[in-house]
């Protein structure tokens, strides 16, 4: 394989994936199946060939939407990880699982059938970051940190940790 | 734009399915990388209602706690990320992607900001659009025929392999 090593995983960490090639066709699909799937406005996805893909840690589960094609997930905690149209040599792992998903950038959108009406207005919405939010809850918030299962961003050796 | 209530929802499979007995309030996204990991995607879109306004109608949520403080709901069966739930609040969230109808329901804050990814403000703007039937005929056309997606809308049964229940629902 290439010497290249992208890690990324579910949030609880049960399943870790490394992709040994740069990905490519970095997309985001809008269509009614990836929204639901996902339970967003759309799926983002990347590409590399299967061959390319390893899974490191646990597996994923599978639902089949359609006959031919598998939505990966960890069933643990439900972070959709993947598109497989079976039949394909390429595999479209999530965006979002990935440990750096900065490391792409979206260049193709598919499925604008489906796209919601309010999607570019989303990008210009009031803000405001965590630790404002929390403003007043700082308690929550600590409570949070300390109690964190969210596997980090980057491999372990053993997770969850022992105590 | 449809006004009734209840508004319904519910996973990709089908296999869970609820009903939000109140019109859901504060909708937004959340780019924080809790959010981001868990839905595998850019943000989460959540919008809330009173927790005794939340019917689960179909099947059970499965529950990862990312804290000890949050609940958070997906499919067992399928994966889908479906509800947030701060233990011991009156409140639960529901993933707007879930909605039968997301139209209804547009985002009004963003929060979480620290974790937005630096292309999220291009998202209006990327190029090489293409519509699902017109990018690959064939394919979308065998997607259609062997569809295992849950109908935006009630059913009086669910199979697991996507075969039509008979009129009993079974």
């Amino acid at each position: 394989m290439p010497d290249i090593n992208i890690t990324g995983g579910c949030q609880c960490g049960a399943v870790r994936y490394a992709v040994h090639e740069t990905p490519f066709q970095i997309g985001i699909c809008h269509c009614r199946m990836c929204q639901k799937a996902a339970g967003a406005p759309f799926v983002a996805s990347f590409t590399v060939k299967k061959a390319n893909l390893e899974w490191t840690r646990g597996l994923p589960a599978v639902f089949k939407s359609s006959t031919n094609m598998e939505r990966g997930f960890c069933k643990d905690c439900g972070t959709p990880l993947f598109n497989n149209w079976v039949p394909s040599e390429v595999i479209h792992p999530t965006v979002g699982s990935l440990d750096d998903p900065n490391a792409v950038r979206p260049e193709g959108q598919m499925g604008t059938e489906s796209r919601v009406a309010w999607l570019a207005d989303i990008v210009a919405l009031p803000e405001m970051s965590t630790d404002d939010a929390f403003k007043g809850y700082e308690d929550l918030a600590a409570e949070i940190v300390a109690t964190n299962r969210q596997h980090p961003d980057h491999d372990t050796s053993v997770w969850p940790p022992k105590q | 734009m449809n006004q009734d209530l209840p508004m319904r929802g519910g996973c990709q499979c089908g296999a869970v399915r609820y009903a939000l007995r109140q019109w859901p309030t504060g909708p937004h996204i959340c780019h924080c990388r809790m959010c981001q990991k868990a839905f595998g995607s850019f943000f989460a879109p959540l919008t809330g209602v009173k927790l005794d306004k939340f019917e689960i109608t179909r099947g059970e949520l499965a529950i990862f706690m990312s804290s000890d403080e949050a609940e958070r709901g997906f499919c067992r069966n399928c994966g889908t990320p479906l509800t947030f739930h701060y233990v011991g609040s009156d409140r639960i969230a529901v993933s707007i992607g879930s909605l039968d109808e997301p139209e209804r329901i547009k985002p009004e804050y963003q929060y979480g900001i620290e974790g937005r990814l630096s292309y999220f403000g291009e998202l209006a703007a990327i190029p090489r659009e293409t519509v699902t039937e017109e990018d690959d005929p064939e394919k979308a056309a065998a997607i259609h025929r062997t569809n295992h997606q849950h109908p935006d809308h009630e059913t009086n049964g669910w199979h697991p392999d996507g075969s039509e229940p008979d009129a009993e629902g079974r």
